[in-house]
């Protein structure tokens, strides 16, 4: 097997008296869609977390390529290649879609300060570029029209969607997505399996993704693993996971049919 | 009704205005543009009353380049000194933010109240003079102003002003799509200081005396108010602001005492009547925005594929 993009390794967080994570371990291979799922509260969103360098571990490790990088802050983890959505949408509600994009964009291609107060040619030149990659971005996630629009009015989807675009913009190797699907209605369901497929192809993207809905999970996924109450209960693919009896007592309630 | 005196003091608080927005435009609720304009105002009023290099004759007159370059340094010390408490108070959040650049604003007022070499609190006399008339300050204050508008502006169409923005709106999910927030908001907490110590500087001059309470608690509120009653989303809102809180009280001066009155009314029904402030990105988009419509609008139209 080559090496893992990224490697979690007996990972934990405590809050209090919970252990929101415990000693979780899986490892992410390149270009793989892998999923996560697990009932309301299993520690999915706090795994990410975790990840992403929002909150500290406990303990445990997490490995990106290979190298240690448990406990750096979130914008060094994302330049190295590492970026998010939110469940609960953290777009910046007052910009417009455009800036929204824009703003991730910040260091593709990077600009001094300088350069930028004078509008040197060197600045001008990679606002050019930032604006050009940041239509791209908007055309490939059906945001164009809505471009001027100021996020925090646009529609439920649109915003989902611009939360990828954003995420996308920092120039990503691993996305992590948390509950894309959620609030979407069957047709959109299907859309976002589509448009993460193809992203995954353009962008050469590695992707993990937390969902509830399972027959999506089962159809992207190329391999899953499933939490409950803080602990990996099963990892394999869909269709191991699917047969696992442990995962049909804890998530998909016993007598064993997905929703 | 509106004398040359009174204009110089309506464009120092459009600058302070401006001071306290940039910290705010990156979320950040700062109150100590009063200790940088004090900071700022006491190095000058010592320079030029102490160092006689600078120039000052000796019927109070003082060369015009010797107050540039007691702007810059004004500018320079407060930035340093911003640079070091803002390492440690941008830690803070919201109003423990606030709370932390009051005490720093008290610190520098209690410092120049009691240093040996400010004057206590009578402070510092016969600051020498640039210009024989209020008019003359008319325009280093246009040309400081127009400086830091054009800062402003330009921000909004570079990578730091669009980080500040998004940290004001949300600070994790700038963190997340890569901003160093700490750098962000330390930027825009020193660009905030130098233009407060420049403002004092020249203040320092204009005013002919400088003590310590010129940088107080009541400044914080005062220029906040600036802020508020202007417009935080625009750079043009604090301007706005800064020029009608300071010209308000004197024009109301004819109806004696109920002045206060009428001035705290303004402030109080000013964010009941436009909770944006009265200059909103709204409406300078209504005005036809005359080249003050965001870069990215325009932009983006050449862009568009």
């Amino acid at each position: 097997m080559s090496q893992p993009l990224l490697e979690v390794r007996e990972l934990s967080r405590r809050f209090g008296g919970l252990l929101a994570v415990d000693r979780v371990s899986f490892a992410v291979q390149p270009g793989e869609i892998f999923g996560l799922i697990g009932p309301n509260g299993a520690g999915k969103t706090t795994l990410f977390n975790l990840i992403s360098g929002v909150t500290p571990p406990s303990s445990g490790a997490v490995l990106w390529r290979g190298e240690p990088i448990t406990g750096q802050p979130p914008h060094r983890l994302n330049r190295l290649g590492l970026a998010r959505t939110f469940q609960n949408l953290r777009l910046f509600e007052g910009l417009s879609v455009l800036e929204n994009v824009l703003v991730a964009l910040q260091r593709r291609p990077r600009s001094s300060a300088a350069g930028g107060l004078l509008n040197s040619a060197g600045h001008r030149r990679a606002e050019r570029q930032r604006l050009q990659a940041a239509w791209q971005l908007l055309e490939e996630l059906g945001l164009t029209a809505l471009a001027e629009r100021q996020a925090g009015t646009l529609a439920y989807g649109d915003r989902r969607r611009l939360e990828m675009a954003r995420a996308l913009a920092t120039g990503p190797s691993l996305l992590l997505l948390d509950e894309p699907a959620a609030g979407l209605n069957p047709a959109e369901k299907d859309q976002l399996c589509q448009l993460i497929g193809g992203l995954r192809q353009r962008h050469q993207l590695t992707v993990i993704i937390i969902e509830h809905h399972v027959p999506l999970l089962m159809r992207l996924c190329d391999r899953m693993a499933v939490l409950d109450f803080g602990v990996r209960i099963a990892l394999g693919t869909p269709e191991e996971v699917r047969r696992d009896p442990q995962v049909i007592e804890a998530y998909l309630g016993t007598g064993g049919h997905a929703s | 009704m509106i004398d040359n005196g009174l204009l110089v003091q309506m464009l120092i608080g459009a600058l302070l205005g401006l001071s306290v927005y940039l910290p705010l435009a990156a979320g950040q609720l700062s109150l100590a543009t009063p200790a940088f304009y004090a900071v700022g105002g006491t190095l000058a009023a010592l320079l030029s009353t102490r160092w006689s290099a600078l120039g000052a004759t000796a019927d109070g007159g003082f060369p015009v380049p010797s107050l540039l370059l007691e702007m810059a340094l004004g500018g320079l010390l407060a930035g340093l000194l911003a640079l070091l408490v803002g390492r440690l108070v941008l830690r803070l959040q919201g109003i423990y933010l606030a709370i932390a650049t009051i005490a720093l604003v008290e610190i520098v007022r209690v410092a120049i109240l009691n240093l040996p070499f400010t004057g206590g609190a009578v402070g510092i006399f016969a600051i020498p003079q640039p210009f024989a008339t209020a008019a003359g300050y008319l325009l280093p204050a246009l040309a400081l102003l127009a400086v830091a508008g054009w800062l402003c502006q330009r921000l909004e169409r570079m990578p730091l002003g669009r980080a500040m923005a998004a940290i004001r709106d949300d600070e994790l999910a700038a963190r997340c799509m890569g901003i160093d927030t700490t750098r962000v908001k330390l930027s825009a907490f020193v660009l905030s200081a130098v233009l407060a110590g420049s403002t004092g500087a020249l203040a320092a001059h204009f005013l002919n005396t400088w003590n310590a309470r010129q940088g107080s608690f009541d400044a914080s509120i005062t220029t906040l108010a600036f802020v508020i009653l202007g417009g935080s989303r625009t750079w043009l809102g604090p301007v706005v602001g800064g020029l009608l809180l300071t010209a308000l009280p004197e024009l109301l001066r004819p109806v004696g005492d109920v002045r206060l009155v009428l001035f705290g009314l303004v402030i109080l029904l000013g964010p009941v009547l436009a909770p944006q402030g009265l200059i909103t990105p709204a409406l300078l988009e209504r005005l036809g925005g005359w080249g003050l419509r965001s870069a990215t609008d325009r932009k983006t139209e050449e862009a568009q594929p």
